[in-house]
Order: C-alpha cells, then sequence, then structure tokens
C-alpha cells in the first residue's frame, strides 16, 4: 500500500509535467500574412475613379481625399468591416490587403460596373440640360447645341423632335452630371455591379 | 512605489475577470469572445476569466449598437462593477453602429456617450488575438499603479 503511494507519487511528480503545468502556453499567435486586414495603400497612383467607395457596403468606411500627394482613399476603423470589396473593384490596384490582389491576378477575376439611364418622361420637359451637361457627350459632339441635338449618331443621348433618346447607354460612365442639371428630376442613373471570371484558355490538344 | 503597490501590481496583472455585455449586435462579436475562451486562444493562461457578474468584473467587454432597451441598463451595469474598472468596446457597432447606423435606425451609437470606454477594437468582427490584446493593454495601461494614481 505504502510502496504503491510513492509510485504513484513518483509517477505524477514528473519535473516535466510540473513544467508544463507550470508554465505551458500556446505559441504566441501571429495573425497570418494572408489574412484580410484593414486596406493599405500599395503606393500606386490614384486615379479617382471612386470605385471602392462605390463599392464599400459599410457606411462611412472609405473615402477618398487629396492630400498634398494627390487622390489617396483613407480607411475608417470602425466602420470598415474588411470585406476588402474595394481592394477588388480598384482598377488601379493602389489597396492591397491578404492576398486578394494576387487571387484576382490568377483567377482572372474582376467586378465589371455598367450604367443605366432611367428618365421619367412625364416628368421630363425635353430641355436637353442632360444631352449638354454630359462630359461624354462634349467629348463625342463638342458641337451640340443648347437644346440637346445633335446629328451625331454616336452620342449617349439628345433630344429628338421633342423628346430626349438614349442611344448609347453603355458609354456612360456614372457621373451623374446629369442629374444634377436636370430642372425637373427626371433622369435618373442606376449603378449595376457583377462579379466577372475571365474564361479559361482551352488547351490546345 | 510601495511594497503593497508592488504586490497588487503582480497579482492584478495574473487575474483579471471579465464581464460581457450584447447591447444589440448580430451574435458575430459573441461568438468572436467566445473563441477567445477555447484551447485556440486559451484567454485563462493569460490569467483572464470570464464570469459575467459584473460585481466581480475588472473588464467589461461591450458588443453592439446600443439600443433603446439598453438606456440606463447599461450605464447600471457599469456602475456595478468596482473599481478600479475598464470598458472595452468590441467591433465596430459600439464605435459606430456598423451597418445598424442607418437613417431612422433606432440604435444609438457610439457606446462611449453612454459609459467611459477605454479602449476600441475595430473590426466587424475583430480576431479573438485582436480582443486579447486589447484586455492585455488596458490592464496595463489602467489597472497598474491604480492605487497610487488614484489616492
Ligand atoms: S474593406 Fe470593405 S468595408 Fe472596408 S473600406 Fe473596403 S469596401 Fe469598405
Ligand atoms: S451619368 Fe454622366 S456620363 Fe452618364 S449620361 Fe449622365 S452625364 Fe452622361
Ligand atoms: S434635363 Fe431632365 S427634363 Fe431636360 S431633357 Fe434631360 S431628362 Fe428631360
Ligand atoms: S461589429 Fe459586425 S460582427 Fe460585431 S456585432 Fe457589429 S455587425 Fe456583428
Amino acid at each position: 500500500m505504502g510502496q504503491s503511494l510513492i509510485w504513484y507519487l513518483k509517477e505524477f511528480a514528473r519535473i516535466e509535467w510540473i513544467k508544463k503545468f507550470l508554465f505551458a502556453k500556446t505559441a504566441p499567435l501571429v495573425t497570418p500574412s494572408y489574412f484580410r486586414g484593414f486596406p493599405e495603400p500599395t503606393g500606386k497612383i490614384c486615379q479617382n475613379a471612386l470605385f471602392c467607395m462605390m463599392v464599400c457596403p459599410a457606411p462611412g468606411a472609405i473615402e477618398v481625399v487629396h492630400d498634398e500627394d494627390g487622390w489617396i482613399p483613407r480607411i475608417h476603423k470602425g466602420h470598415c468591416i474588411r470585406c476588402g470589396f474595394c481592394v477588388e473593384a480598384c482598377p488601379n490596384g493602389i489597396l492591397k490587403s491578404g492576398r486578394i490582389l494576387e487571387t484576382k491576378e490568377r483567377e482572372g477575376t474582376s467586378l465589371l460596373f455598367s450604367f443605366r439611364i432611367a428618365i421619367d418622361l412625364e416628368l421630363c420637359t425635353g430641355c436637353g440640360n442632360c444631352c449638354t451637361a454630359c462630359p461624354v457627350n462634349k467629348v463625342i459632339d463638342a458641337q451640340m447645341g443648347a437644346g440637346g441635338h445633335s446629328s451625331n449618331d454616336e452620342v449617349i443621348m439628345r433630344v429628338q423632335e421633342g423628346d430626349i433618346v438614349v442611344i448609347h447607354e453603355d458609354k456612360c460612365t456614372g457621373c451623374k452630371t446629369c442629374e444634377v442639371s436636370c430642372p425637373t428630376g427626371a433622369i435618373r442613373i442606376a449603378r449595376i455591379l457583377e462579379g466577372y471570371q475571365q474564361p479559361v484558355q482551352e488547351e490546345s490538344q | 512605489m510601495t511594497i503593497l503597490q508592488r504586490i497588487k501590481n503582480k497579482v492584478r496583472a495574473r487575474s483579471i475577470h471579465v464581464a460581457y455585455v450584447d447591447v444589440g449586435s448580430c451574435n458575430g462579436c459573441d461568438i468572436e469572445v467566445l473563441a477567445c475562451l477555447a484551447p485556440r486562444y486559451d484567454i485563462e493562461q493569460y490569467g483572464i476569466f470570464v464570469h459575467n457578474n459584473p460585481r466581480e468584473a475588472d473588464v467589461l467587454l461591450v458588443i453592439g449598437a446600443y439600443t433603446p432597451g439598453w438606456e440606463e441598463k447599461l450605464a447600471m451595469v457599469w456602475e456595478k462593477i468596482p473599481d478600479p474598472k475598464a470598458a472595452v468596446a468590441i467591433g465596430n457597432c459600439p464605435i459606430s453602429g456598423c451597418l445598424f447606423n442607418r437613417r431612422e435606425s433606432f440604435v444609438d451609437p457610439p457606446v462611449k456617450k453612454h459609459i467611459p470606454i477605454a479602449a476600441e477594437v475595430p473590426g466587424c468582427p475583430p480576431r479573438p488575438t485582436e480582443i486579447l490584446q486589447a484586455i492585455l493593454s488596458v490592464r496595463d495601461s489602467v489597472f497598474a499603479n491604480w492605487e497610487e494614481e488614484h489616492p
């Protein structure tokens, strides 16, 4: 009896066990580099395309501001949810977070923006302000007059016989200048965002 | 520094008692706080214990965007905690209201309007390591030498 008790004590009082009991710690936890953190600048130059602000789902998380070095997106911690959409949407790759940019490159994924122009014909007076205000129209037809009339078929929209006609919706860049210039609030621009992946090239046999 | 203060610092650094309160969240942050208890992160190895009783607590973790039901109640919980004490805001919700802070919504963030907050952990949700770091940092900044700084 006495002997077996001593045996048990000896068995359980192993130095390694006592050390482990007193000093064991899980290995220091480091955040792996591939975890998505708050987006950080890569140092490339921001073109103020604002795709990051357009795609961000969190209120007040990102803002593109102008400082002495030019435009730069600023991420607000406490608002940003680290989703990484801004990193993915930026056409110039000026933000980075985890391995989003590498994955995007490897998989050939991107986010496509397109815009729909909706005009409420009940409200539209056919004044043509939107057509003359549109910066894309200005480049295509510099001669466009105040009434929004144009003989150029390449413009986004023009006034024909008193009515507004949208011809090339696909050229719209979503600047919404037309919305601001419309006196009756008849024109609205909707942004459409879709995920896209480049088709894999078939291996030649 | 008196010897008594030194002993208190030593003991306090290894005995932080935590209570948490959810003032209206999506539960994402609650899950991350729960993950701190799991063996992977194991907060007890740092001498941090979760009791969820404000009378025993040193640190209050506040989660959520502060819904109207918590008016008065959160301050009551805060007052029940004996000094020295610190509140830590966990996640975007108590800092900004996160996605709940929309027009016409009822939440009333930030929580620091209602009780004093010693540290904020941004993220939606923040990682358990970040939560741990925040608790350890208030331990060092609020509890060390507390008696000498508050005579
Ligand atoms: S990571 Fe997501 S939430 Fe944060 S700024 Fe970018 S888009 Fe917004
Ligand atoms: S949003 Fe801009 S580009 Fe598009 S139609 Fe209006 S003014 Fe033209
Ligand atoms: S500015 Fe407004 S009212 Fe004038 S043509 Fe354009 S949509 Fe119609
Ligand atoms: S910060 Fe995000 S994860 Fe945490 S409670 Fe709020 S919405 Fe949920």
